[in-house]
């Protein structure tokens, strides 16, 4: 058996395999930092081997796209429920299990570098662990619920991982306020898995995919009610609007974490469920266009904030919300195979600039201002260099790998009709290109800024960004236009249409995005036009912009007036009325218990009375209550 | 039929009544003058020494024990012995596991000391 | 005859009578580690040969004796619970003055008896079996030599067990009276309704009540747990209620019929309501700890009753699965209880303050065992409430869910008690907690199989489902 065929029959060690290496690291390791990070590394390196050999045996088995490959073991049973427990694999599934082994490998060596000397070191590489392990376990999930333990084990991952400075309040807060953004998405996915158990009998995908073209017929309105509730899950996982908020807070954590978790892997865990549940959302026609919408608007409205923002690690979280609705929006519009090549490449290059800033971090011990930065260029040659690729591929310059499937969204929302979503995805394009290269200009180019030391980072933090990089430059290669039996002949929903080149999009695309990159030259770079005038003239506008359109306001609002004071209001009552309740019925209680306890008596004489005297009762009372079925009996009565 | 019982009835009834008339009765006419020497448990004539409430020796006991096992294996063995020649060998080696099983019970009551009197 | 059908039987008594005899050659001087787990080995093998008899389904000597995977299960039931006990006895017994070796022997006599109880299809069958293994549990609670309080409750067991055995054996000779027959299967055909029959269904229930500590015939139960030997005591927590739920549950389902004859579910469902409420009740101010876990597994036999009340393969199920993880939870706090006692001279709850920094382990382990009895999920005592709550419910019976869902709620109360003592407050003193090799085993076992049944209880469930169908 090569070693293809092994990594696919036994793709469950996948997920198992950092799961080891958690339990290693807080059982034995928890004081040996270097052997903790080492154990992290190989195993996770091992899953990546793994997910490749994966790889390598769908290349060779076509069928496998068609038809999952599923194997799994029952669960538990009840009447009327059977959940299964598994792996199924095809090649969503591949392109996920690729993409989350080798940014947590990437991530892991980085990390290395970047915690060196952190007093938590082991810790988070177990956090990272214990995240990888889950993530995976997602994955290849075969069914909801499956997926819905591991959904909720990441976001505890992520909520870890956003807390792991605890001291710092405000990564406390920032913890505390994903877990509950993310949560009511889970209720709401909750209670989506639940009304589709109870009207189609089964979550397991496969069974799922042929029952819901027939319910669809039966039930339309049922189904849509069904996909909505669930899509409020990866509103909240996936940072879509109105949930985004708790994603720009989540900077909080170590930046590998943001890397890992925020950019690359866990947020785009709600794509992947959309992905997952295609049929249903295939099928349910107002659902998808629900999702389609809700992730144009997403990209639009995070890159317009994205544009006024002064701190690195923010702009990159709305850039991620953007693009995360680039790729919501994709599904939306019925193309599994744009959603996935984006979120493929984009996992590339933003783990690729989250890395370069935290790097640009590292060495400036915590200035996040870009405009403080200035002039990192000549210091960290290496940095900037990798920064200025994100940068480009995130822009959509081709050949770099965000302008492929990029383009390949933009073209398979004009072609499915939706002109409004494309127009609105043009224009986001743009903002895009004037944010990212907003930031590159003004944080490595400009004049150096005197207060600042800063310093190239070790081989260790650059070795994974370089790999990064080198994907970020030709990982969309895969899907361009002119590649026989590319990504899209392999990750694909439905009949393969082999897309032609759409040079109108394209040119488009090109124009817009150099046209962004201009104009933020023209500003920060060589300053023609004078930013503050600007900012002065749009005044009420960029105000909107910098203060995210007042959402955290309007929700601590909504928070502060209204669920505090209903809270104090059922505080009271909870005071008063109901704990007095619960006191008395426990005062009750244990008093009942006391006397009763005194019954006790410790006399033998007294417990073989009430042995005895408990017969006779129980004779008597069987005496009275079956006399009517005696009299019945004797009367013929039955 | 029923007149023949009701004759044993009265019968019995009276019987039962002439006894607890006469202790009813003798109480009712007897003079009560109580000495502590009168308020003593009869036994014998002699007076009682010391508490009724006395300790056995658990030996009486064990041997009891040991006798009730011997005794069971009489009832086995009484039919197997008159049945013997019907029931052949099954029925041979069947007793003599059963009896092997009460030796050891006997090896055990001897070597922990149930048979001797201390 | 088959004897095949008797060879786990066999093979127990075998290893009792072996053990007795090793006991005679063995010089007095020598410890007994070595029969404990000569013992433990031995039962092991006996737990593997009843793999086999899966599937047999047959009785023989006149339908007396009957191998159904009910039975095969319930046995199994016990051997685990005997292996556990014996595995956490063997730093007890050394500290024993007298009988070391013969305390292992009678663990086995007293496993033979309920084994018997297990596979008997036949009233008499039944009684020699629960003679068997009451008789052993006499010596074994009174085995403490020197200790007062055990040889008290040796005689209250004594005493009370008699009066137990007289009122069953009435019933049951009246139940003989009425049908001249003493198998199960056919006193089904024969009972019709009788005021007799009532007094027989009542003296049942009472004599197997005594045994499941079904109140009002708990009264026993605290006294007796208190003062025996803390192994014992959970040996007769798991296993003998185990056990009498097994002659139980066969001989109401399949022996005594309800219509026509007398309505004995209205009986149960009652006792079950209240053995539910008082358990729970009256544990809440104990301050004991093997008195509180002494009520809690009288509130325990009211939940696993419920089970019968569906009165179908399901609820079957439920007792079973219900009884497995019920021993090994039960099995586990309780040798968390011999160890703190041997360590630290004490059964109350208020010593037990500072475990948790003292042996992390021991507290982690009584914490998760306790809140499994509580039927917190994901703990294995979850599933086996869902399972018999979900069975009854089927059957359109909601009172009993209801009751048993609040009064979890209220044991939570006295179970959490013992782990805030546990893990909030410091240690009085700073004396070690040894925690010895086999106990450690016992300790680790019924904390992995308490939590993996309770995430995956699947293959135990499955099990379950076929011994519950064999029945019917």
């Amino acid at each position: 058996m090569s070693f293809a065929q092994f990594s696919l029959n036994n793709a469950w060690l996948i997920p198992m395999l950092p799961f080891i290496g958690f339990l290693l690291i807080v059982t034995f390791f928890k004081r040996m930092e270097k052997t903790a990070s080492t154990t992290a590394i190989i195993f996770s390196a091992m899953s990546l081997a793994l997910a490749l050999g994966v790889v390598a045996a769908i290349a060779q088995r076509p069928e496998l796209i068609e038809e999952p490959f599923v194997r799994s073991f029952r669960w538990f049973s009840m009447p009327g429920l059977e959940i299964s427990m598994g792996m199924m694999v095809d090649t969503v599934a591949a392109v996920m299990l690729f993409v989350v082994t080798l940014v947590a490998t990437m991530v892991m060596i980085y990390s290395t570098g970047y915690m060196h000397g952190d007093p938590g070191y082991t810790r988070f590489f177990a956090y990272l662990c214990l995240f990888a392990s889950s993530m995976l376990g997602l994955v290849i999930a075969t069914n909801l619920l499956q997926m819905f333990v591991f959904w909720e084990l990441v976001g505890l991952c992520s909520y870890l991982l956003i807390g792991y400075y605890y001291f710092k309040d405000s990564a406390r807060e920032a913890a505390k306020k994903a877990f509950m953004t993310t949560r009511i998405g889970d209720f709401g996915l909750l209670l989506g898995i639940v009304v589709l158990q109870l009207n189609l009998g089964t979550l397991e995908f496969t069974e799922l995919a042929e029952k819901l073209p027939a319910f669809a017929a039966a039930k339309p309105a049922l189904l849509t009610l069904i996909g909505t509730l669930i899509f409020i899950g990866p509103i909240g996982k996936s940072g879509q609007f109105p949930l985004h908020v708790w994603l720009p807070d989540a900077m909080e954590g170590p930046s590998p974490v943001s890397a890992l978790i925020h950019a690359a892997t866990m947020v785009v865990a709600g794509v992947y469920l959309v992905a997952r549940l295609f049929t249903l959302f295939h099928v349910s026609p107002e659902a998808q266009h629900l999702v389609a919408y809700i992730g144009g608007f997403t990209a639009f409205f995070a890159a317009s904030i994205a544009l006024t923002q002064r701190e690195m690690k923010r702009i990159l979280a709305y850039s991620t919300v953007s693009q995360l609705g680039y790729m919501m929006m994709a599904l939306g519009v019925g193309s599994l195979t744009a959603s996935m090549f984006h979120l493929m490449t984009h996992a590339f290059f933003k783990a690729l600039m989250f890395l370069a800033a935290g790097s640009a971090l590292h060495a400036l011990h915590g200035t996040a201002d870009i405009f403080e930065m200035g002039g990192l260029r000549k210091k960290m040659p290496w940095t900037a260099a990798f920064m200025v690729i994100g940068m480009l591929a995130i822009a959509g310059i081709p050949p770099f790998a965000g302008f492929w499937s990029k383009d390949e969204i933009l073209l398979m929302t004009k072609l499915h009709g939706f002109t409004d979503l494309y127009i609105l995805a043009s224009l986001t394009a743009f903002m895009t290109a004037f944010y990212m290269s907003r930031m590159v200009f003004v944080a490595f180019f400009g004049p150096e800024n005197p207060k600042n030391h800063p310093h190239e980072s070790p081989a260790s933090m650059l070795f994974p960004m370089s790999v990064l990089a080198v994907l970020a430059v030709v990982g969309g290669l895969v899907g361009t236009p002119w590649t026989e039996h590319g990504f899209g002949y392999w990750v694909r929903f439905g009949e393969y249409h082999h897309p032609e080149a759409d040079w109108t999009v394209m040119g488009g695309s090109v124009v817009l995005a150099v046209a962004g990159i201009a104009l933020a030259w023209a500003i920060y770079g060589a300053k023609v036009i004078d930013a503050e005038k600007l900012k002065q003239r749009t005044g009420f506008l960029h105000t909107l912009s910098f203060r995210k359109f007042f959402i955290d306001e309007i929700y601590q609002w909504f928070n502060e007036k209204i669920v505090t004071g209903a809270g104090k209001m059922l505080y009271w009552v909870d005071l008063h009325i109901v704990d007095g309740l619960i006191d008395g019925m426990a005062y009750i209680t244990g008093k009942f218990g006391e006397q009763l306890r005194l019954t006790q008596t410790g006399q033998l004489q007294h417990y073989a009375l009430v042995l005895v005297g408990a017969i006779v009762l129980l004779v008597l009372l069987m005496g009275i209550v079956g006399a009517d079925s005696a009299m019945a009996l004797m009367g013929g009565g039955r | 039929m029923l007149k023949e019982y009701l004759a044993i009835s009265m019968f019995f009834i009276v019987a039962l009544l002439i006894p607890v008339a006469v202790i009813f009765i003798s109480r009712l006419v007897a003079p009560k003058k109580t000495t502590p020497e009168k308020e003593e448990v009869y036994e014998c004539g002699v007076d009682t020494v010391g508490d009724t409430w006395i300790r056995f020796k658990t030996s009486y006991f064990l041997y009891a024990l040991v006798f009730v096992v011997f005794d069971v294996e009489t009832v086995f063995l009484y039919p197997w012995a008159v049945q013997f020649q019907q029931l052949g060998t099954f029925a041979f080696v069947e007793m003599f596991i059963f009896i092997a099983i009460l030796v050891v019970g006997f090896w055990y009551a001897w070597k922990e000391g149930a048979l001797e009197w201390k | 005859m088959n004897f095949s059908l008797l060879s786990s039987e066999m093979l127990a008594a075998g290893l009792g009578t072996g053990l007795l005899i090793l006991g005679l050659i063995a010089p007095k001087t020598e410890n007994r580690r070595g029969f404990g787990y000569i013992t433990a080995f031995g039962l092991l093998a006996v737990l593997v040969a009843t793999f086999f008899q899966y599937g047999i389904n047959q009785s023989t000597f006149h339908e007396l004796w009957i191998v159904d995977d009910y039975s095969v299960f319930m046995k199994q039931v016990f051997i685990v619970a005997a292996i556990l006990v014996v595995l956490s006895a063997v730093d007890f017994v050394e500290t024993l003055p007298r009988f070391r070796g013969e305390f292992f022997a009678l663990i086995v006599y007293a496993l033979l008896g309920m084994m018997v109880m297990a596979s008997a299809n036949d009233l008499i069958t039944i009684y020699v079996g629960l003679e068997l293994m009451t008789i052993t549990f006499f010596v074994l609670v009174a085995y403490q030599l020197g200790d007062g309080r055990s040889s008290e409750a040796g005689i209250k067991y004594l005493i009370l067990g008699s009066v137990s055995s007289a009122v069953l054996l009435y019933g049951m000779s009246i139940l003989y009276g009425l049908t001249g027959t003493t198998t199960i299967p056919e006193m089904l055909t024969k009972l019709t309704w009788s005021p007799i029959l009532v007094v027989a269904i009542v003296m049942l229930i009472g004599g197997f009540g005594f045994k499941i500590s079904l109140v009002p015939f708990h009264m026993w139960s605290p006294d007796i747990y208190e003062g025996a030997p803390t192994p014992i005591t959970a040996f007769l927590a798991v296993a003998s209620k185990a056990a009498g739920f097994a002659v139980m549950v066969r001989v109401f389902l399949l022996g005594l019929p309800l219509e026509g004859a007398v309505d004995w579910m209205l009986l149960i469902s009652l006792l079950a309501g209240i053995t539910m409420v008082i358990g729970n009740v009256v544990a809440i101010p104990q301050t004991n700890i093997k008195r509180m876990l002494a009520y809690s597994s009288v509130a325990q036999a009211g939940y696993m009753i419920a089970g019968l009340m569906s009165m179908d393969a399901p609820g079957v199920k439920g007792i079973l699965f219900y009884s497995m993880i019920y021993v090994v939870a039960n099995v586990g706090a309780f040798t968390v209880a011999t160890l703190v006692r041997r360590a630290l001279d004490t059964d109350t709850i208020a010593d037990y303050a500072g475990l948790g920094q003292r042996q992390p382990l021991l507290a982690s382990t009584l914490t998760i065992c306790l809140l499994s009895l509580a039927g917190i999920p994901p703990l294995s005592g979850f599933v086996g409430k869902f399972y018999i709550f979900q069975a009854v419910m089927d059957k359109g019976i909601l009172w009993p869910a209801f009751v048993g869902f609040v009064m979890s709620m209220i044991s939570v109360y006295y179970y959490l008690n013992v782990a805030l003592y546990m893990w909030r407050d410091d240690p009085k003193d700073d004396r070690p907690v040894p925690v010895p090799g086999p106990a450690k085993l016992v300790i680790v076992l019924s904390l992995v199989v308490t939590v993996v049944l309770g995430v995956y209880p699947g293959p135990l469930g499955e099990l379950a489902t076929m011994a519950a169908k064999s029945l019917f």
